[in-house]
This record gives structure tokens, C-alpha cells and sequence, in this order.
């Protein structure tokens, strides 16, 4: 579904960012993007959606295809509209606006079974329901993130990618999130990609797991051959 | 009470123009952060291009619908070519290029029109209309009925339909709006366009009222008290702030102007003070910046000019 061939990439023309990256993704697949902070998760996962020009970044070698296509230097629009979304780190969604709004806003890129897809959204989050004409601006940072994650599903996506949603969450919420997204997967059947540093829950869930460190891909395999141990060796490394 | 009436409706007419400049700056300020000091030659530029539609034989309608477009054209044109590599610039920097621009614009009409006050085309019809005993022109009354409207009509257009939901997204957090694939940088053109547009047709309705010269675009000054009295990022407040302002005008010009005189002439030797009026907004301006700085409609921590 989702091929990353040896990208590279930089900031200001200069910092490199990613360094020959490589990763292929199936459909159905619940994949784990581990690696420290800084490692070039988010790089990675902003590369694929097409947002790195707009943070003074570039992918300057590699190719991006998504079911078969190069996504490769398309504008975030036209990616969303493929059917890649991206939760972005920071819980980034329209404060002032209210709830309805925000996840009407998000329906606008494919507005087809919107409807469907607003019920299905208050399916996995009720406690929308009660909140829908107050502006985001007043959710708890859990709360924000259900409806970031929600944001995400109204734009019909086939593949979701969800950046460090546990950060700064209590460990409540971030089970909570958890398993929201697994059963996303399950139910929904979407492929999904979660970037996170390190979260035991996320490696229960998880088909596959690829592990970055400064801007490489370090480690790929299976969560059974993932240990708390290896990941440490990583990350101190 | 008639006489009262008829300040109020000259009020209105006059302030409803003003509001429909101000909710132009207003919506430029929200979509890309810029504090538009030219949306006055914006309001210039659209009367001068009417009158010249119609110097081409065009009826007033189609004249004022050309002006429209040209207008929202160099709207967008201002935006890509001046404003855009801008983008990174100190807020101060980019405050002084629509400064540039303002006198670029002013320097243009003179060197095409000249500097001498202009006859306006007829576009609504003489006489006037009796209303409880108000006697209103119909220049006055098609003036400020068609600035509510259309004021009312974009503030409906912003606030229930998808283009209007894109505008809001990427005002409110372009990185949020990239994300769900709304172009936010097309959002801020459209939003340059329209402003640009609505100077332009403020700008006619203005110079059917006042006669067409190059200070209408003195007109962009006034409507810098009006959105800091509605609040720098409302659009409904700088409907109600220009009402406001265009009441106060009126009022101090056909009332208190008068008392202030009648009072003078009898106590000292002055015997005017002059059009005081003029120095209303900008007195209102001080005041709000120092008892409310967030405007009537404004939230705390809103930038202020």
C-alpha cells in the first residue's frame, strides 16, 4: 500500500533529516514507528503527506508511492485526497471553531458518506455528542486528541497515521487512544501507522515494527522480536 | 424626534460603508496576519474604476460588477507578488510595504485621473424617500441598505458555506488546515480577492455620497478605529463597530458640534470648532485601545495595532 524508497531529506536546505529511508507498509497492517526523540519520525511521516515545504524542509532523493503512485512532492491536499491522513503531533485542529465544525471542515476534502462517517465518529467517540456546537477550544488534551483522531477519520482515509498521540496524555487516556485506534484497525479496517517513542501497549497491537534512530531505519521486524531491551541498546546508542 | 431620526439614518447609510471596509481589513488580518493599510487606495481604486467603466458606456451595474472583479484581481495580484515573499518578514516590514502600496495606488489614480475632484456618474436615482417624516436620499438609502446587505451577505458566506469554512480553518491554524488538504495559501488569495472587492464596491458607494476624489482613500484611516472598536478579528463586531461609528459621526456633526458652538460663542471668541466629527474616531480609538483593548467584540490576547 505504502512504499518509502531510500528518501532523504533535509531542513533549510542543509540539516539532514532522513537518510536513505525505506519501508513498505500492506494493507490492513498496523505498523509501530519507534525511535527517539528526534530520530525522524515526524520528518518521516511529513515527507509522506507532503508537508515538509511548508517547515522549511524537502525530501531530495527517494520516491514516495502509495498504492502504486508517487506522492512524492504533491501538496498536502491533493495526498489527503488519496486517502492518507495524518494526526499530527500538538493535537492540531481549529480551536475556535466548534466540534461540529471541525469535523465538518474535515469532511470537505471528500465529502461523499460524510454523514456516515460523522456517525461513525460519534460510534467511537460519545462523548462528542454532548460537545458538538463548543468551540475545541475547551476539550481536555485526551479529549483533543479523540477529536484530532476523529478530524482524521471524517476525511475517509485508507491509510491513518497517527504522530506521538500518548504525548502528554495520563496513562488513562493514552489506553484509552490506544484502543481507539485498535479498533479502527480491526473494525475499520484501516491501515494504520503509529509513531510514538516508546509504548508497550503499542507493540501488543502492532503487525510490524520499524525502528528509527538519526534519521535511518535501524531495525524492522516483528513486535515478538521487539524488546524492551533492544529498543534501550537503540535509543542510548 | 424627526430631526433625531434623520441623524440616525444618515448614520447608518454612512457607517454601514464603513463597516463593509472594515470587515475587508478585518478578514485580511485573520487569514494572513496582515494589518492591510491600503484597503483605503483598495476603496480609491474601485470608485475611480467605476467611473471609468462608465466613462465606457457600461450601465452602472455592469460598471460597478467590472470594478468588482478588477478590483479582487489586483486584491490577488497584491497578494502573490508583494505580500507573499513577504511572508517570513518582520510584521513591521510588511506593515510598511501596504503603506508603499497605498501610495503607489494614490500615485496611479493621479497620474491617470488627476488631482481634481471628479463628477460621479448617476448610479441610484434622485429625490429622496419619506419615512415618518425622515427625508432620506435615495443615494443614502440604496448606499447603506446595499452595504448591509452586502455585509451581511459576506458575514453569511463566511459563517455557512464550505469555501467560508476553508477561510475560518486557515485562519484559525494553517498547519491544522494543511493537514486535513485545505490549500491555505489559496485561502489567503481568496480572502485578498474579496476584501479587495468589497473596498471597491465600499469605495463606489462612497463616492455616489461624497463625489469621487483621491481622498477617499483617507477612508482606510477611519476604518482602523472601527475594527479596533469591534475587535481586531471580528467580523460581525466591525458590522456593529462602523454602524457604531457612523452613528457617533453623525451625531456629533448634527448635534453636539452645534451645543459645543452655541456654548463657545458664548462664553470665548471661537466661534467653530471645525469638523469635529473627523476627530471622533480617532478619539474613540485612544479610548477603547486604553479601557478595552480587545475592542467591543474582541477576546483577550487578540493582537492590537
Amino acid at each position: 500500500m505504502l512504499a518509502v524508497n531510500d528518501v532523504f531529506a533535509v531542513y533549510d536546505g542543509a540539516i539532514t533529516a532522513l537518510e536513505q529511508v525505506s519501508l513498505s507498509i500492506g494493507p490492513g497492517s498496523l505498523v509501530a514507528l519507534l525511535g527517539p526523540n528526534g530520530a525522524g519520525k515526524t520528518t518521516l511521516l511529513k515527507a509522506i503527506v507532503g508537508m515538509l515545504p511548508f517547515e522549511r524542509g524537502e525530501v531530495t532523493a527517494g520516491d514516495i508511492l502509495f498504492e502504486g503512485a508517487s506522492v512524492r512532492g504533491c501538496h498536502p491536499a491533493v495526498v489527503s485526497r488519496r486517502g492518507i491522513a495524518l494526526v499530527q503531533d500538538g493535537r492540531q485542529c481549529f480551536r475556535e471553531l466548534s466540534i461540529a465544525e471541525n469535523l465538518r471542515a474535515a469532511s470537505l476534502v471528500s465529502r461523499q458518506g460524510a454523514a456516515d462517517r460523522f456517525e461513525m465518529v460519534l460510534h467511537y467517540f460519545p462523548f462528542l455528542k454532548e460537545m458538538l456546537d463548543r468551540p475545541a477550544g475547551v476539550l481536555s488534551g485526551g479529549q483533543l486528541q479523540m477529536l484530532v483522531i476523529g478530524m482524521a477519520i471524517m476525511s475517509k482515509p485508507k491509510l491513518l497515521m497517527l504522530d506521538e498521540p500518548s504525548l502528554g496524555l495520563s496513562p488513562v487516556m493514552v489506553q484509552s487512544v490506544f484502543d481507539v485506534v485498535e479498533r479502527l484497525h480491526r473494525e475499520a479496517g484501516l491501515t494504520v501507522i503509529v509513531a510514538e517513542q516508546t509504548v508497550p501497549r503499542l507493540l501488543k497491537l502492532a503487525t510490524d515494527v520499524y525502528v528509527v534512530s538519526r534519521g535511518r531505519i535501524v531495525m524492522h521486524a516483528p513486535p515478538s522480536e521487539m524488546t524492551e531491551e533492544r529498543l534501550q541498546r537503540i535509543y542510548l546508542n | 424626534m424627526t430631526y433625531i431620526l434623520q441623524l440616525v439614518t444618515a448614520g447608518l447609510a454612512v457607517g454601514s460603508v464603513y463597516a463593509l471596509i472594515a470587515i475587508g481589513i478585518v478578514l485580511i488580518y485573520k487569514c494572513s496576519g496582515v494589518v492591510n493599510f491600503a484597503q483605503g487606495a483598495f476603496v480609491m481604486m474601485g470608485a475611480y474604476l467605476t467611473f471609468a467603466a462608465s466613462r465606457l458606456g457600461l450601465p452602472p451595474v455592469l460598471a460597478v460588477t467590472l470594478a468588482l472583479v478588477l478590483m479582487a484581481g489586483i486584491g490577488v495580484l497584491a497578494e502573490r507578488v508583494v505580500l507573499r515573499p513577504m511572508l517570513k518578514a518582520p510584521v513591521v516590514a510588511v506593515m510598511m510595504v501596504t503603506l508603499g502600496m497605498l501610495i503607489m495606488i494614490r500615485a496611479s489614480c493621479l497620474a491617470v485621473w488627476g488631482p481634481d475632484p471628479l463628477a460621479f456618474p448617476r448610479i441610484f436615482p434622485d429625490g429622496a424617500l419619506e419615512l415618518f417624516g425622515v427625508f432620506i436620499t435615495y443615494n443614502y438609502l440604496t448606499a447603506g441598505v446595499l452595504s448591509i446587505l452586502l455585509s451581511l451577505g459576506f458575514l453569511g458566506f463566511y459563517r455557512f458555506t464550505a469555501v467560508g469554512l476553508m477561510q475560518r480553518c486557515a485562519a484559525d491554524n494553517p498547519r491544522a488546515a494543511l493537514a486535513i488538504g485545505i490549500h491555505t495559501s489559496n485561502q489567503v488569495s481568496l480572502a485578498w480577492a474579496m476584501s479587495a472587492g468589497l473596498a471597491g464596491v465600499g469605495g463606489t458607494l462612497l463616492a455616489t455620497l461624497n463625489g469621487l476624489s483621491l481622498g477617499l482613500a483617507d477612508i482606510g484611516l477611519i476604518a482602523f478605529p472601527v475594527i479596533v472598536l469591534g475587535g481586531l478579528t471580528s467580523l460581525g463586531g466591525a458590522l456593529v463597530a462602523g454602524l457604531l461609528l457612523g452613528l457617533l459621526q453623525s451625531f456629533t456633526d448634527g448635534l453636539l458640534s452645534p451645543m459645543i458652538e452655541d456654548l463657545l460663542r458664548a462664553h470665548t471668541r471661537i466661534y467653530s470648532v471645525g469638523a469635529l466629527q473627523q476627530v471622533v474616531p480617532y478619539a474613540l480609538l485612544v479610548a477603547v485601545l486604553l479601557l478595552r483593548p480587545q475592542g467591543i467584540f474582541g477576546r483577550k490576547g487578540s493582537e492590537r495595532l
